[in-house]
């Protein structure tokens, strides 16, 4: 009887096991997907990995590398993948070659819209800086090696709450062929013509640079090169590379933790790449609307540079799937009923989520617009998507982009002027306080920042000492790295964390959040003298030390060999 | 007079031999066919680069092929400094290891170091490249910083941009550096060399060692006299496999570099290039042309591998420990 249960046992354990396995998949065979296979921009990626991931419950297989716009749009050309993404069309010319469109047939959808955003890695006296806010024309003359220090004239006019360190800026750019460093110089050479092509000049290529998916850099200028999105800001996004900064976009410095600089728009507001910022930036982009147009769908930005909404931030742009419409390169109808099927879902429901990614929903005509092209994927049934239940968050009864008109204001201390907000941006939403620049604005000497240190509420919880809000900063204790430039930003104490703190300079720890107060004294470096008596006499000992290990050993073996001989 | 003619020798073979022979013998013209074919395809897309370029493919430092300015002079250089840098990391600590495997190591440790070292090279490069670029950059600079300010004299060791009085100096200058790719190239060789130099070091004959031994060295004298001496054809051999694989390196050192297209002799400094990560960061995006002129950066790479190559395996087969081998 026990013999007889003992062998039953696993027998049913085994049919259950082989039940599991057996039904799922049955289930999702129930539609047949084939896989299919894309390349392209890692500008969109994060986007689209999860939208790939989403729609693996629906038995469909995805394959995307996120190798680069430029990668994308040759290995569709080339017939190696079902669909492209690329921030960019064919068709530009780049390097004084033209970027010719493929031979097999094509079409553009627009599939996320997205701020290109500047992560940077900056600190002052200890503490992240968050709040860090740039004109157009300053970051062009960063990234063209104008401007290379942080405590540079322009950037303090930018930050008139900031003590900016005296601190190099290297900036990273892309060493691959991608669409985000073509959206951003696009911007450049529209916006600031002049120090782009200088620049472009200096690197050896010809005027006017104009776009370019290749950034040129000058040897010895200290930028830095690194390959795809993840490449640049993980290399921004590592502790000790303290003055990076970087063009990316906004979802990567939301993965990583780290801030964007806010940007000036033409209404002198700076604003953060938000969903509602970019998608008001984008009611200003031209799109094609000629249906019969190779390039349908693409987008002329000069509006968007120039819109003079206050809430626009001025480097939105739209990332485009590049899909076939004939069956050629082993693309078949099987395959297009895949992509068929995932282009509806993230054309639909996917837009719910892109705001959550740190991406911008389509607009309503532009997902029409898209599902209209979907239908030219050869083998893609009948469209069965019900508009009305995408729940994409800027659609509208009467049309209108709902994201847009409910996008808030910026508050008033992001005017272009003298006050600047506290509150972090990006991936690091901890506050950075600033200092009132009322009183002589653009000095950093100690004295002049005295008992403007601390914002109002934000030390509620704070120390003792640290509370009554005047005793933040004391004027007197210049901070030992910069000998007081940067005092006025490192001595407030924000928030409970820094609960049983004196009054002084305040560090806290990235990653534990452990405050402590910075016991700072001035170090007086002094010059470098040129060669002398100590530097001779550590000369001497070296030489003799390397004598004593060297020579006796080899005087051994020369009269050891010498005697072999005899 | 009449000339002996030798008897004719006729040779009956069984079939299993013939087929073994054949199967044997086909592997071994497939592995030579595919060598050359590799290197003709290389040549062969690359002569619409090279008749563009011409002498000056050698010496051009830039690499913008489609306004006909390229060359290899750069990545060249470049690869062969993290290749330099990588065997110079790699070597003593692959002897240090194999030696003290067959010498050093407890009987019962002895296999599990074994696997260790074999394991090491299991691991993919791509692995090493996130290493290197997420852990190992942020903490080596500390290291650099101190080579460049203690021995900045010596040219190789300066770094522009650095200034050692500015206590807010970025430590960026010494990242992304020829010094961090060849560390991690060193990593990915120091298992091939190691096995190479612990195999010929565990053949020095018995006898030899036990002399040694008798007549009263110590175990670094029998090392030194007997063990070295005997393995070092294996030791250069297995150095050289090492460099050749070096060389090729391709994913790891181009996560971790920031290509630059001058001769950048610093290598402490950021900025670094080589040809297999030229190659992997331009194909995808290349033009016709441009395809070509990669190729052109290929076969260079190709022909120095093989030059390496059969210098190594002729040094190998002289050695002592070779020729027995």
């Amino acid at each position: 009887m026990t013999r007889a249960r003992r062998r039953l046992l696993p027998a049913i354990l085994a049919l259950a096991i082989t039940a599991l396995v057996i039904v799922p998949t049955t289930s999702a065979a129930a539609v047949d997907y084939v896989p299919i296979s894309g390349a392209g921009s890692s500008w969109s990626s994060n986007a689209i990995d999860q939208w790939r991931r989403n729609v693996q419950q629906y038995g469909m297989r995805i394959n995307y590398a996120n190798t680069g716009s430029s990668d994308g749009r040759n290995q569709y050309k080339a017939g190696t993948v079902d669909f492209a993404v690329s921030e960019i069309p064919y068709g530009i010319k780049d390097g004084g070659v033209v970027d010719t469109p493929p031979s097999r047939a094509y079409s553009y959808i627009p599939i996320v819209a997205g701020g290109t955003a500047f992560m940077y890695n900056l600190q002052a006296g200890g503490k992240q800086i968050t709040n860090l806010r740039l004109s157009g024309s300053v970051i062009t003359k960063i990234f063209t090696a104008k401007i290379t220090s942080w405590d540079d004239p322009a950037i303090a006019a930018d930050n008139p709450g900031l003590a900016l360190p005296k601190r190099k800026i290297v900036p990273i750019v892309r060493s691959d062929g991608s669409g985000s460093t073509a959206q951003f110089t696009t911007w450049m050479s529209k916006q600031y013509q002049a120090d782009w092509d200088a620049y472009c000049v200096r690197a050896g290529r010809s005027a006017p640079c104009g776009v370019t998916s290749n950034y040129p850099t000058i040897p010895g200028t200290g930028f830095i090169a690194q390959p795809n999105s993840q490449g640049v800001s993980g290399y921004v996004a590592q502790k000790a590379n303290i003055g990076t900064i970087t063009y990316v976009e906004y979802s990567y410095a939301l993965k990583t933790g780290y801030p964007v600089a806010k940007v000036l728009n033409s209404a002198g507001y700076y604003v953060e790449p938000t969903a509602s910022n970019v998608a008001v930036g984008l009611l200003g982009a031209k799109i094609n609307t000629t249906a019969t147009s190779s390039s349908y769908l693409t987008q002329i930005l000069d509006g968007v540079y120039a819109n003079p909404d206050k809430r626009t931030y001025p480097l939105s742009s739209y990332s485009y799937m590049i899909i076939p419409t004939s069956t050629q390169n082993n693309f078949t109808e099987d395959k297009g009923k895949t992509l068929g099927a995932f282009a509806s879902y993230f054309l639909c429901e996917g837009q719910q989520q892109a705001e959550v990614l740190g991406y911008s929903p389509l607009p309503i005509n532009l997902v029409k617009a898209g599902l209209e092209q979907i239908a030219k994927i050869p083998g893609v049934g009948t469209s069965t998507v019900n508009i009305a239940k995408c729940n994409n968050p800027t659609f509208s009864k009467d049309g209108t982009n709902t994201l847009a008109a409910k996008a808030p204001q910026p508050s008033e201390c992001d005017k272009k002027g003298a006050t600047q907000c506290t509150d972090g941006t990006g991936g690091s939403k901890t506050d950075t306080p600033v200092t009132t620049p009322a009183v002589t604005p653009g000095t950093s000497t100690g004295g002049t920042t005295t008992g403007g240190t601390t914002t109002g509420g934000t030390t509620t919880t704070g120390g003792a000492t640290a509370s009554d809000g005047s005793s933040a900063v004391n004027p007197g204790t210049p901070d030992a790295a910069t000998g007081g430039t940067s005092t006025g930003t490192v001595g407030t104490a924000t928030g409970g964390t820094t609960t049983g703190l004196t009054a002084g300079p305040v560090s806290c720890e990235a990653d534990t959040g452990v405050c402590a107060n910075v016991v700072a004294l001035p170090v007086e470096v002094a010059a470098t003298s040129s060669w002398g008596v100590p530097q001779s006499l550590m000369t001497g000992a070296v030489v003799l030390l390397i004598g004593l290990v060297v020579v006796p050993p080899l005087i051994a073996q020369l009269t050891s060999r010498r005697r072999r001989r005899g | 007079m009449t000339l002996d003619t030798p008897r004719k020798l006729s040779l009956l073979r069984d079939p299993v031999d013939l087929l073994f022979r054949g199967v044997a013998r086909t592997a071994g013209i497939t592995v030579l066919a595919i060598m050359s074919l590799v290197g003709l395809f290389l040549a062969y897309r690359a002569t619409q680069a090279l008749q563009v370029a011409g002498w000056s493919f050698f010496t051009e430092q830039s690499w913008e092929p489609d306004a006909g300015k390229f060359g290899i002079a750069a990545v060249l250089v470049g690869t062969i400094l993290i290749a330099l840098v990588a065997i110079v990391i790699a070597v003593p600590l692959a002897t240090g290891t194999a030696l003290y495997i067959t010498d050093y190591a407890p009987r019962r440790i002895k296999q599990t170091l074994i696997g260790l070292v074999d394991l090491m090279a299991a691991i993919p490069s791509v692995v090493y490249g996130l290493w290197g670029f997420f852990f190992l950059q942020g903490n080596i600079t500390d290291i650099s910083r101190w080579i460049s300010h203690t021995f900045g004299w010596i040219p190789i060791f300066a770094v522009d941009g650095a200034d050692p009085n500015d206590p807010l100096a970025s430590s960026t200058v010494y990242t992304s550096s020829t010094f961090i790719a060849g560390i991690v190239v060193a990593l990915m060789i120091a298992p091939i060399i190691t096995s190479i130099m612990r195999e010929v070091f565990s053949q020095a004959p018995v006898g030899e060692r036990e002399g040694a031994l008798a007549l009263g060295s110590t175990k670094w004298g029998m090392i030194r006299s007997v063990v070295i001496p005997f393995g070092l054809g294996g030791m250069i051999g297995g150095t050289m496999l090492g460099l050749g694989r070096a060389l090729g390196e391709t994913i790891a050192v181009y996560m971790i570099i920031s290509p630059v297209f001058v001769i950048q002799p610093h290598i402490l400094q950021a900025g670094a290039s080589s040809v297999s990560s030229l190659i992997a960061l331009k194909y995808g995006e290349a033009t016709e042309f441009g395809t070509s002129a990669l190729m052109a950066a290929g076969l260079a790479l190709f022909i120095m591998t093989l030059i390496i190559n059969f210098a190594a395996s002729a040094i190998v087969a002289r050695s002592r420990s070779g020729a027995s081998s």
